[in-house]
């Protein structure tokens, strides 16, 4: 056990420095010289040619590559990965502070999108009447095929502008973090419901469900009882991708709602081509993608029965 | 004029942008300071005004929005309108500009006064003034100022234009400071009544411009910043024991309000909404779909032209096409500028009159030279030699009559319409709407048929910034010199107001009539409000004072 | 074995949950890829054995017997004909508006209304269509032509080749793919082209992971092994017999990729970094109009539930590509 997670953090490990890696190469070598690009940032008259060399300088930018690339890294180690150009703040700490706005909007999100995507799924399986698990089963693709920016306007003209119910504003306070949330989570919901729906199909047509039916079980007792928890587990392993959707659906929904987070600092970054704030964010989602993908290994086995750790490692 | 006379804010009309084009706010010498505005100005729009005749309390937090952050609140550094609106709050100046004349008056200098030619200035402070972390404002301390502002260089963008000729500055007793010019420099008293030359304490000047930008400065005006997250919010609290004020203002003592909160909101349609739900209680950055919403029920707006040099195509001249007047005049006369502000902007905005705004000292009136003129443009460009082709647009010698101009301007329609407007006569304008790093990138390589933009500034010594080929950008044409540069050059130098304004209107007609300035339209400012927000005003710069303002409870 | 578990950890039960293996069952369902992300496609997709012209063949049939999927094939060619001949739809230009019939809400006349310098919604939508289109399919192109090659070569070179490609995959599909085309943006720049490129780069892994599977899938059936003792070369091998087998799986993912460009690029171009004026891209005319939520309410909603039906068409199809005893529900 304890060399099977030794591994998987190794391998974590190396996805956060190949994440890392591969994105120095595309924002500091592909053509556009990233400083330039940088010094023109600012205000209203042309590249400062002083500013250039500084920055130059400062970003090690006139030494040979790989010398480059290792200060780079060397200092990414020790989370520095330099200075926003936007405001001379260390660009992790232009993230960290606005990565809690966004954790409270993922984490909305992500509850709302559960709760939604698993009525979805029970209403579609345990509804005898063929009409309604027609209607219930049209909606997961529907939620999956609207743009997320769009969700977001709609709800915005309708429940704001049309019914005054939510403020238009997603910056200030609880009740204003429900219009942003349910944005995000209509998609996410969707997934959760098409992945449930499948698994719960499955999960009810193995013998045991059989068997606990044979010997007189209700349906709910079946469902709630039974086959949810079996049918959640397959659903667990989308975690990561889940995660990561949920990350990118901040990027619109902050946008819309004019919420503080870092899915608006990504826009902003990539709109004033600050690179350093850019990397750190993309550095930032493959660790979460990383951890999540780890937590979801780890409490995998605790959770299946079916399955035991030593089986997997030597798989 | 009808319009309301108080100065007025420059800001991007809708969407989020970034810092609009404001370098130097400039008037003339102590004589010539009180200038023309009152000729155009007047008293407010009737209707939707904020009442003015309740009595002001003290209390309550004001929530405004802005619709963008470029990440600084430092006076001295910040150039565009939303950050300025914070940081004006934050400083006192050494003089002040009276938004009705035009006049400079005291604030901080109780006396001011220059040599005959402008080169040297005396300024005497008042006594009792301190900075928040309650050092003395002594003319030690504008010295530490201005020399810091120098040091700062291009990071403080304004200022640093302000006090680019400066030669000395001598601190002659504690209350006394003498700013001497290697030449003569009419628009420096007016430049001393901007937030970018407010005063802040000489501990301040020590702080690296990161730190500053994060106002973590301690300033001289009647707020100091209590908290400020990039991106979210700054919030201001009133200044305890504050008692300073400009003559310009009606209040005496300390700010009436206890906090000010400043939220960012980028989108239009947020803002719209949380003024409306009462999540904000004013903002400057209402849409022009949206802002009739606000004429009273409950609401209202005031509106105010920017002073200084509107909105404009200016041509690269070192392009062949537009090198050709024929070109640009008849680029000109296709552009119906009416059409323009009724229907794209409000009913208050205004087709350019000008090269000038008619906020701005020496306003003349040359509306007659840009009168929408479609079928002038087509004989202008038929004769010289400019055909129609098969796509509509008109060729030369195989060549389009094509341009391209990049902008990050809002609303960003308005260049749409002009080319709609261009199109109709066979001239293609091809936009591309970006960002303002693009811009800069693009203008920086010369790489343009067309830039657009405006530049607020209350003197018409905005013309020669913009436009002469002998200042050190090379003016906006990027062409030879002409005769109009030294005409523009002389009005710089003029004393005399007559002789002044005669050389201004010289300048302006060759401007216009050459085509080196194709005008469109005014910006203007709308604050946008609700009924319990008082005396939320224009200062003379047109950025926004809330000294004077108030919440009914 | 480290490699493999490294390879499987985007979807990291892939091959854990063992038995039914919900991995597969999953990842095969385009509506689960659709969301965004590339990784569920990746993680699965696993080749079904037909060859490409068993599975048309019963796309077709199944189209007859769907009626949702043949309304699906209908809004995408509609589409198609939209971005081909667009005068034929509508006789309003997309570019010229008339300033006095601004903000006009939808009717006989203006189908879908007009915006703010009083052009045709409706038309604007029918012109944009090409470039929206146009857009989409060069994403899918450099992902379907990128990715392939890089599958290839990795299934086919195996050993260090194989091990080297597919790990910077592994990372590509560790970042969410709209973060991804918007760090490729930041250096390419903004422009319909930049972000075509850029969300077809960040779906590079999954045609990349497809294209390795089946070329190692093919590559050791019995027939190829014959094929090459008995002296065919290996570009003969490529050719004749692991391209055409790969041809059906990666198609299928095309198609659901399609679905998902156009999600991205509508969002990207929403997000401001696409097509300039006047030019009119589906997600640039929604966010056009979202400064005009109160005084317009068509300018947003008209353009985007054209996005919608089309990616709603388009998952639909590919869908019957991959799943054609789905297709009666």
């Amino acid at each position: 056990m304890i060399r099977y997670v030794g591994r998987r953090l190794l391998q974590g490990a190396f996805v956060l420095w190949a994440a890392y890696t591969v994105s120095f190469l595309i924002l500091y070598l592909l053509p556009g010289d990233a400083v330039s690009i940088m010094a023109s940032g600012d205000e209203q008259n042309a590249v400062d040619p002083a500013l250039v060399a500084k920055l130059r300088s400062e970003y090690g930018l006139d030494r040979p590559l790989h010398e480059q690339y290792v200060i780079a890294l060397f200092k990414a180690l020790q989370l520095d990965f330099g200075v926003s150009i936007k405001n001379g703040v260390a660009a992790t700490q232009a993230v960290g502070e606005v990565l809690p706005e966004t954790i409270k909007l993922a984490a909305a999100g992500f509850a709302l999108a559960v709760l939604l995507g698993s009525a979805l799924a029970i209403a579609a399986s345990f509804s005898r009447n063929r009409w309604v698990r027609q209607l219930v089963a049209a909606l997961p693709p529907l939620g999956i095929a609207v743009p997320t920016f769009w969700i977001g306007l709609l709800l915005l003209q309708f429940f704001s502008f049309r019914l005054r119910l939510f403020p238009a504003l997603g910056n200030d306070g609880a009740q204003s973090l429900v219009l942003p949330a349910l944005t995000l989570a209509i998609p996410t919901s969707a997934v959760i419901a098409q992945l449930l729906t499948r698994s719960l199909h499955q999960t009810l047509g193995e013998p045991y469900i059989e068997q606990i039916r044979a010997k007189g079980a209700s349906d709910a007792l079946i469902h709630f009882g039974h086959a949810l928890r079996n049918a959640a587990i397959p659903t667990l392993t989308m975690l990561g991708i889940l995660v990561g959707n949920l990350l990118a659906g901040a990027v619109v929904s902050e946008t819309v709602f004019s919420r503080t987070g870092i899915g608006r600092l990504t826009v902003t970054a990539v709109n004033s081509r600050d690179i350093p704030v850019v990397q750190t964010l993309v550095v930032l989602a493959a660790a979460i993608f990383v951890i999540t993908s780890l937590v979801v290994d780890l409490i995998y086995p605790l959770v299946d029965p079916r399955i035991n750790t030593a089986a997997r490692a030597t798989a | 004029m009808t319009r309301a006379t108080q100065p007025r804010l420059n800001r991007p009309r809708s969407l989020p942008a970034g810092p609009l084009r404001r370098p130097a706010a400039v008037v003339g010498l102590l004589g010539t300071a009180a200038l023309l505005l009152s000729a155009c100005g007047g008293g407010a729009d009737a209707g939707t005004q904020q009442s003015a005749d309740a009595t002001p309390v003290s209390g309550g937090n004001l929530n405004f929005a802005l619709s963008v952050d470029r990440g600084c609140i430092d006076p001295q550094q910040v150039g565009n309108n939303d950050a300025i609106a914070v940081a004006r709050q934050t400083v006192a100046s050494l003089t002040s500009q009276d938004p009705k004349s035009g006049e400079i008056v005291p604030w901080l200098a109780e006396k001011f006064e220059s040599n005959a030619d402008a080169t040297s200035f005396t300024f005497t402070l008042r006594t009792g003034a301190t900075f928040a972390d309650g050092t003395a404002i002594d003319a030690a301390s504008v010295k530490t100022n201005f020399e810091a502002i120098k040091a700062l260089g291009a990071k403080a963008s304004l200022g640093s234009t302000y006090l680019s000729d400066v030669s000395a500055i001598t601190v002659k007793d504690p209350q006394t400071v003498v700013v001497d010019f290697s030449k003569p420099n009419a628009q420096f008293l007016q430049a001393t009544s901007t937030f970018t030359l407010g005063l802040l304490s000489p501990s301040s000047a020590s702080l690296s411009e990161a730190d500053r930008c994060a106002g973590k400065f301690s300033g001289s005006g009647p707020f100091s910043v209590k908290s400020y997250a990039v991106d979210k919010e700054a919030v201001l609290e009133r200044r305890a024991g504050y008692s300073w004020p400009a003559s310009t203002n009606t209040n005496k003592g300390e700010a009436y309000l206890d906090t000010v909160t400043f939220k960012i909101i980028p989108e239009a349609g947020n803002r719209t909404g949380s003024l409306q739900s009462g999540q904000i209680d004013a903002t400057a950055a209402i849409s022009a779909a949206d802002i009739t919403l606000f004429n009273g029920n409950g609401f209202w707006n005031e509106t105010r032209a920017n002073p200084g040099v509107v909105y404009n195509l200016y041509p690269n001249e070192s392009t062949p096409k537009l090198k050709e007047t024929a070109v640009r005049q008849a680029i000109s006369k296709a552009i119906n500028r009416e059409e323009i502000t009724t229907t794209l902007l409000t009913e208050k905005d205004q087709p350019a009159k000008g090269v000038l705004s008619h906020t701005t000292p020496y306003f003349k009136d040359l509306s007659g030279l840009l009168a929408h003129d479609p079928d002038g443009a087509r004989k202008l460009l038929e004769d010289a030699g400019w055909k129609e082709g098969a796509d509509g647009v008109r060729e030369k010698n195989g060549e389009k009559l094509a341009f391209k101009v990049t902008y990050w301007q809002s609303p960003k329609e308005v260049l749409e319409l002009v080319q709609q407007q261009l199109k109709a006569v066979g001239v293609d304008l091809q936009l591309k709407f970006t960002t303002i790093a693009d811009v800069t990138a693009a203008q920086a390589g010369k790489d343009y048929d067309f830039s657009y933009g405006n530049l607020t500034r209350s003197d018409p010594d905005v013309l020669r910034t913009v436009f002469a080929s002998t200042t050190a950008r090379g003016g906006s044409n990027l062409r030879e010199k002409l005769p109009v540069d030294d005409t523009l050059g002389e009005q710089a130098a003029a004393l005399d107001k007559d002789a002044r304004q005669k050389l201004v209107d010289q300048g302006q007609e060759a401007l216009i009539k050459d085509a080196h300035s194709i005008p469109l339209y005014e910006l203007s400012t709308t604050i946008s409000a609700n009924e319990k927000v008082h005396g939320l005003a224009f200062e003379a710069s047109s950025r926004l004072d809330f000294y004077d303002a108030w919440l009914s409870q | 074995m480290s490699q493999q578990l490294l390879r499987d950890s985007p979807g990291p039960a892939a091959d854990a949950a063992g038995a039914p293996d919900p991995g597969r069952e999953k990842a095969g369902d385009p509506a689960a890829g659709a969301v965004q992300t590339s990784a569920p496609a990746a993680v699965g997709l696993e080749p079904a054995a037909h060859p490409a012209v068993a599975r048309l063949a019963r796309t077709a049939r199944a189209l007859l017997k769907s009626p949702g999927l043949v309304l699906a094939v209908l809004v995408i060619a509609v589409v198609i004909l939209w971005a081909v001949i667009p005068g034929a739809f509508t006789h309003w230009p997309p570019d010229t508006g008339v300033p006095s019939a601004r903000l006009k809400p939808p009717s006989a006349e203006h189908w879908f209304g007009t915006d703010s310098l009083g052009r045709d919604l409706f038309s604007r939508v029918v012109h944009g269509s090409a470039t929206s289109l146009a857009a989409t399919a060069v994403a899918v192109a450099v992902g379907l032509v990128a990715g392939s090659l890089l599958g290839l070569l990795a299934g086919f070179l195996r050993g260090w080749v194989d091990d080297a490609i597919m790990r910077v995959m592994d990372v590509l599909l560790a970042i969410p793919s709209l973060l991804l085309s918007l760090a490729l943006i930041t250096v390419l720049g903004f422009g319909t082209v930049n972000i075509a490129i850029a969300v077809g780069i960040a779906s590079v892994a999954n045609f990349a992971r497809i294209m390795r599977a089946e070329s190692l899938r093919v590559g050791s059936a019995v027939y190829v092994e014959a094929a090459r003792s008995s002296g065919v070369r290996w570009h003969g091998i490529l050719l004749r017999h692991v391209l055409p087998n790969a041809a059906g799986p990666v198609l299928a993912l095309s198609a659901l990729e399609f679905g998902m460009a156009v999600l991205s690029i509508s969002s990207l171009s929403f997000l401001g970094f696409g097509a300039p004026p006047p030019a009119a891209e589906w997600g640039s005319l929604v966010a056009g109009g979202r400064d005009y939520l109160v005084a317009a309410w068509w300018l947003v909603t008209l353009p985007g539930l054209v996005i919608a039906a089309v990616v709603l068409a388009t998952n639909r199809i590919s869908h019957a590509f991959q799943d054609p005893e789905r297709n009666r529900t």
